[in-house]
């Protein structure tokens, strides 16, 4: 064989592979892409040419309409106070009990995590008939309480974490101890800061479930007040698949791709700027081969 | 999956780090009740007392309001004998098949070209496939409704501008799921794809010098040394999936709403009917039997992982 074709043969799975990797990333990207552009078409134009783009013609037509048609403001307000609330207690108390399952010993522990297990199988749907009439018990449907504290702490999150914390060295907490330091502060000032890159990765993975929860929301949170961008959005869809007297079918498709493209920016940019920490964090912290 | 290796054990204590520690023992033995304790609240008031009280509902017919009755076995007869709740289960277990095939290939084989040192801009497309991951669902299902209507949606008008006719991508039965399968494939595979990433790190680089030198082709190496070392992280992320198919909800309502005449009514879907319907007996009776039937499909995977090792 000679030199020539060994290269050949090297370089070209090499193209191959490029080639393939570029068409999948941008038919990954496409979707988005198009709805972000469209959505500052024209309505009519989003319909009538769905593929062209004329920059001269852009609007902003579908967001001031949609602005003035749905309570996106009152969405993201709502949304923003459950990610707050919500996030701290998943990120404090989810590696907090973690820590306890990771380093000591106590009664039923055995128990309890088999039952966090067990938890991590189960549908979420499972539990939203029995939580509905427990919120409604409690007299706290369309509160934020009922959007905070159900799911606050999942066993998803405990589960990552655990083992994230078993993999500690036990020295390293012994020497604190022997200086004098606090089982809390042992938590605070050695786990905490060593855990950092999955922590970072469980941060945004919290704030992109909380933000993209759907399910719980729309069952609790029905109210214009209280609901959450995610429930905002989906009745402005279900004013197209539900053909919605009246509603032209043009006018709702622009404001459709409007809200949907406001509210995927705040979550794009916040990936984009911490992707490493989260794309490190699930290496770091996910399961082993 | 595996539990991360256990840390070794303490050294033998020092002479100096013998002497005890000011704090008394005690607390040490009552910290760990403290630090688990908001997170049991917590369980037990949103997780285990609703569970119960399904189990307890799912044996009534109680409606949301008025008197409940007894009916023992009654709503979990009705389902087992009703075919809407079989077909169901059949239209999950066709989405599960339309999609996790698919999705395991195509994430590993992007997985192991974005391991492979010799790939350029790996960066941008670890970046570019998690971006629908991280694009908020709802807002994502929009853009299925828009981009596959039969009449205006811009995947007609590319086929049109093909030469080819109309789909009915998502009014017609036989469309709808593999549209609906495609807009979950679209979103879940950059995860995978990462979750797969994360067990090929593990594998130790000296592996694949060793048989390099031995001369096997890449796709041998791929076969015979990768696949197996991947297996445990390959079957996370089946049971990972299979929960997440026969859950699904959101895509259904908002995309289809069920249709048309009920082909793509997810388990998940379903379930949620029943609610909208104030059926909460059933409804709960029904929550129980998804559990099982996911419970069953979990433990069978990790079952088939367990025998091939």
């Amino acid at each position: 064989m000679t030199t020539a074709s060994v290269t050949v043969r090297r370089r070209l799975p090499g193209t191959v592979t490029q080639v393939f990797l570029v068409v999948l990333a941008l038919a990954f990207l496409a979707p988005v892409a198009w709805a972000v552009l469209s959505a500052f078409k024209p309505a009519a134009q989003i319909i009538n040419d769905p593929l062209g783009f004329d920059p001269s013609s852009a609007t902003l037509d579908n967001f001031t309409r949609m602005f003035a048609d749905v309570p996106i403001v009152r969405g993201f307000v709502n949304t923003a106070v459950v990610l707050v609330l919500k996030g701290s207690l998943t990120l404090f108390f989810a590696p907090l009990a973690a820590y306890g399952f990771a380093k000591y010993e106590f009664r039923f522990k055995g128990l309890l995590f088999g039952t966090v297990l067990i938890t991590l199988m189960l549908p979420t749907i499972v539990l939203i008939i029995p939580l509905l009439l427990e919120m409604k018990e409690l007299g706290w449907v369309n509160t934020y309480q009922a959007l905070v504290l159900p799911g606050a702490v999942d066993a998803f999150a405990i589960f990552w974490m655990r083992q994230v914390i078993a993999a500690v060295p036990n020295e390293l907490l012994d020497a604190a101890r022997v200086d004098g330091c606090t089982e809390f502060g042992i938590f605070w000032r050695i786990i905490l800061p060593v855990i950092r890159p999955a922590l970072a990765g469980l941060a945004v993975l919290t704030v992109m479930n909380i933000y993209n929860d759907f399910v719980w929301p729309v069952v609790i949170a029905s109210s214009d007040r209280m609901a959450t961008l995610q429930v905002v959005l989906s009745s402005l869809a279900q004013n197209i698949t539900g053909n919605r007297i009246g509603a032209d079918y043009a006018t709702v498709t622009g404001e459709l791709l409007a809200a949907a493209s406001i509210a995927l920016v705040p979550l794009l940019l916040i990936f984009i700027v911490l992707q490493k920490h989260f794309i490190n964090g699930i290496l770091a912290g996910s399961v082993k081969g | 999956m595996t539990l991360a290796p256990a840390p070794p054990r303490a050294q033998a204590p020092s002479a100096t780090s013998r002497r005890r520690p000011h704090r008394s023992p005690s607390r040490r033995k009552l910290a760990p009740y403290v630090f688990v304790f908001p997170f049991v609240a917590l369980f037990l008031a949103f997780g285990v007392y609703p569970m119960l009280f399904t189990l307890q509902l799912s044996f009534t017919d109680w409606h949301g309001s008025g008197s409940a009755h007894w009916v023992g076995w009654g709503n979990y007869t009705y389902l087992l004998t009703n075919p809407a709740f079989w077909s169901s289960l059949g239209n999950s277990a066709v989405m599960w098949l339309l999609i996790v095939p698919v999705q395991i290939v195509v994430a590993l084989l992007v997985a192991v070209l974005l391991d492979n040192a010799k790939t350029r801009m790996r960066g941008f497309y670890r970046v570019a496939f998690l971006v629908p991951f991280v694009t908020p669902l709802v807002a994502v299902a929009q853009i299925w409704v828009v981009v596959f209507d039969q009449q205006y949606g811009a995947v007609n008008s590319v086929l049109n501008a093909l030469g080819l006719p109309d789909v009915g991508w998502l009014t017609t039965s036989e469309w709808a799921k593999p549209t609906l399968a495609l807009l979950f494939l679209w979103k879940t595979t950059g995860f995978i794809v990462i979750i797969l990433l994360s067990g090929l790190q593990s594998i130790d680089p000296t592996v694949y010098e060793a048989s390099s030198i031995d001369g096997a082709s890449r796709f041998r190496q791929l076969r015979s040394m990768t696949l197996p070392l991947v297996r445990r992280t390959l079957m996370f992320a089946v049971v990972l999936q299979t929960l997440a198919i026969f859950q699904m909800f959101a895509e259904p309502f908002v995309v289809t709403d069920g249709g048309p005449y009920g082909s793509t009514t997810t388990a998940g879907l379903y379930l949620y009917n029943h609610i909208t319907r104030a059926d909460l007996g059933t409804g709960a009776a029904n929550s129980f039997l998804l559990v099982i039937v996911v419970m069953v499909l979990s433990l069978g995977f990790v079952r088939l992982l367990r025998s091939e090792d």
